[in-house]
């Protein structure tokens, strides 16, 4: 059986004429194949009355309205050129953001009261909650060993990592991945204790030592707020 | 850091003969290119050392290597690795002398640091690692991929950037002073001879021990042939060579037990042991001179090789 097409028609025609006689097959294949007509937008051909114009004139014209009503959100090259999130120049001074840093020592006392003293699991659920802006941080442990040591305020707490500034006016950016940081929260009784003659070492109270383990920390500040976090199992230790 | 392999399932045990002749050798200048020299001075830390030689040069080799210079001494100290990089202990013992340390504990299960050369060699598990933050290779079979990963972390402590206030030096302070920071027990050396006034050791009260060698004289053996056959060297025959080499080295062995086996008339039951010294054997006598303790090769034997032109044949045997 050939159903190899003559060079002219092709194999279209030869499969009409098996099925139809040859002037239908002639006439289907014209009409329907060779003529048949490709409609490039859905709207052409263009609307044959003026009323059916008009009408899809104004539905393109709603539609066009309520798309640019609908927020959205921005994307990384238009993010990086408003730079909304850049500490200027003149900024990015360590002495700058120690003043935040005794309002989060504050802060967060009155976050974790007495628990401060007795650590364990409500102290650790209450600062897994809390803001981490302002906190004074410092790398301990990372998969990237040029990461450890860093140390310096937080300045911003996203997703995935840390921006914090150095003593040395350096803003670093450290992913949380991998990475654990440590905090050391003074005792109440220390800050207080300031503005008065300074207490031999032996009776100064100690600070609260946290290590927070970077890879369960990976959400956004508001995020963490509502989040009951339970023990993983983590890959790196 | 080892002159040799250490043996693993994938890989069985090597034994490498070497047969040439030696030259004159001048005891002041060594040679260090060719072999047995190289595998002489690639000899790293040594923990027991024989000598082994035939009775007529015991006299010449006793005076030369045991009557003539003391008795090899190292030091046992419980210091921390924060207290080596720093201070007296750093710019007169690391910066201008030339010791060797090595702490306490087992390469590949706890972490251990050694220094030789100048270079401190850190062999670390991968908390320790991550809690360092110095950069290093991994180490061991698996490398990075195991279950617990492990790291060998190298410097090079007489290098022009190992100074206070270097970037790359204070990292090492910074990582001994939180991940390393605990006092660890090491075995000291002090190859240069010379001690510095006042010793900064003498803070950390050192326990001194010393190395006296045990001299074994007199012992009867029967002595096989030392010698490949000629045929063997010229054919290049390797089967032959291989066994000859193994005959001889069980040979050694047995005398550096100090087993009875070797013994000319010795009558043992061959229902218990039929070994029987590669035939042909003369009857001669061995002394056997060896050191125990933390030693560094070329300090206890200095004139080893080169003494040996004197005897007819000589053995030494280092052992970690």
């Amino acid at each position: 059986m050939k159903v190899r097409p003559r060079k002219k028609e092709g194999i279209g025609a030869a499969l009409l004429a098996k099925a139809h006689s040859a002037e239908d097959a002639s006439r289907i294949f014209t009409e329907k194949v060779q003529q048949r007509p490709l409609f490039l937008t859905p709207s052409s051909p263009p609307p044959s009355d003026a009323r059916a114009a008009r009408r899809r004139a104004q539905e393109k014209k709603k539609e066009q309205r309520k798309k640019a009503l609908k927020p959205k959100p921005l994307s990384a090259t238009q993010r990086r050129k408003l730079g909304l999130y850049d500490v200027p120049r003149e900024g990015q001074k360590y002495a700058v953001f120690e003043a935040l840093h005794t309002l989060w020592v504050g802060y967060i006392h009155e976050v974790l009261g007495s628990e401060i003293y007795t650590g364990g699991e409500g102290a650790a659920a209450k600062l897994a909650s809390a803001d981490f802006h302002g906190a004074e941080v410092e790398i301990v442990r990372s998969g990237c060993v040029s990461r450890v040591g860093i140390k310096g305020i937080v300045i911003k707490d996203s997703k995935f990592a840390f921006e914090v500034i150095t003593r040395k006016n350096r803003l670093k950016l450290v992913p949380k991945e991998g990475t654990v940081f440590r905090l050391e929260i003074p005792s109440p009784k220390q800050t207080d204790d300031k503005s008065q003659a300074p207490t031999p070492a032996k009776e100064q109270p100690e600070s609260m030592v946290v290590e927070i383990h970077g890879e369960q920390f990976q959400f956004r500040s508001d995020d963490r707020a509502s989040r009951k976090f339970r023990t993983h199992f983590s890959k790196i230790l | 850091m080892l002159a040799f392999q250490a043996p693993s399932v994938y890989q069985a045990s090597k034994c490498y003969f070497t047969y040439g002749k030696m030259g004159h050798v001048d005891p002041k200048q060594p040679p260090s290119k060719s072999k047995p020299w190289t595998t002489l001075l690639g000899q790293d830390f040594v923990h027991r050392l024989d000598l082994i030689v035939p009775e007529e040069a015991y006299e010449a080799v006793h005076a030369a290597v045991v009557q003539n210079r003391e008795a090899p001494q190292f030091k046992r100290v419980v210091i921390s690795l924060r207290d080596v990089l720093s201070g007296d202990f750093f710019t007169e013992y690391i910066k201008k002398g030339n010791i060797m340390m090595v702490s306490e504990g087992r390469i590949g299960i706890d972490n251990v640091y050694c220094l030789k050369d100048g270079v401190l060699t850190m062999f670390l598990d991968k908390e320790t690692y991550e809690r360092a933050g110095l950069v290093g290779k991994p180490h061991g079979v698996k490398g990075k991929r195991g279950l617990k990963p492990r790291w060998v972390v190298e410097f090079a402590l007489k290098g022009d950037s190992m100074f206070p206030g270097k970037k790359g030096f204070e990292r090492l302070v910074y990582a001994s002073k939180n991940a390393l920071s605990a006092p660890v027990t090491w075995l000291f050396c002090n190859v240069a001879g010379t001690v510095p006034t006042p010793d900064p050791l003498l803070q950390h009260s050192p326990a001194n021990h010393t190395a006296t060698p045990d001299i074994l004289q007199s012992v009867e053996a029967a002595i096989p042939l030392l010698q490949p056959a000629a045929e063997y060297i010229e054919s290049g025959a390797r089967d032959d060579l291989e066994s000859f080499s193994t005959e001889l080295y069980e040979w050694l062995s047995l005398v550096r037990l100090e087993s009875p086996r070797i013994n000319p008339r010795d009558d043992i039951d061959p229902f218990l042991c039929r070994y029987h010294a590669p035939d042909p054997v003369t009857p001669g006598k061995l002394c056997k001179i060896s050191w125990q303790g933390y030693l560094e090769f070329l300090a206890t034997v200095p004139n080893a090789p080169s003494c040996g032109h004197q005897t007819r044949w000589e053995n030494i045997s280092c052992g970690r």
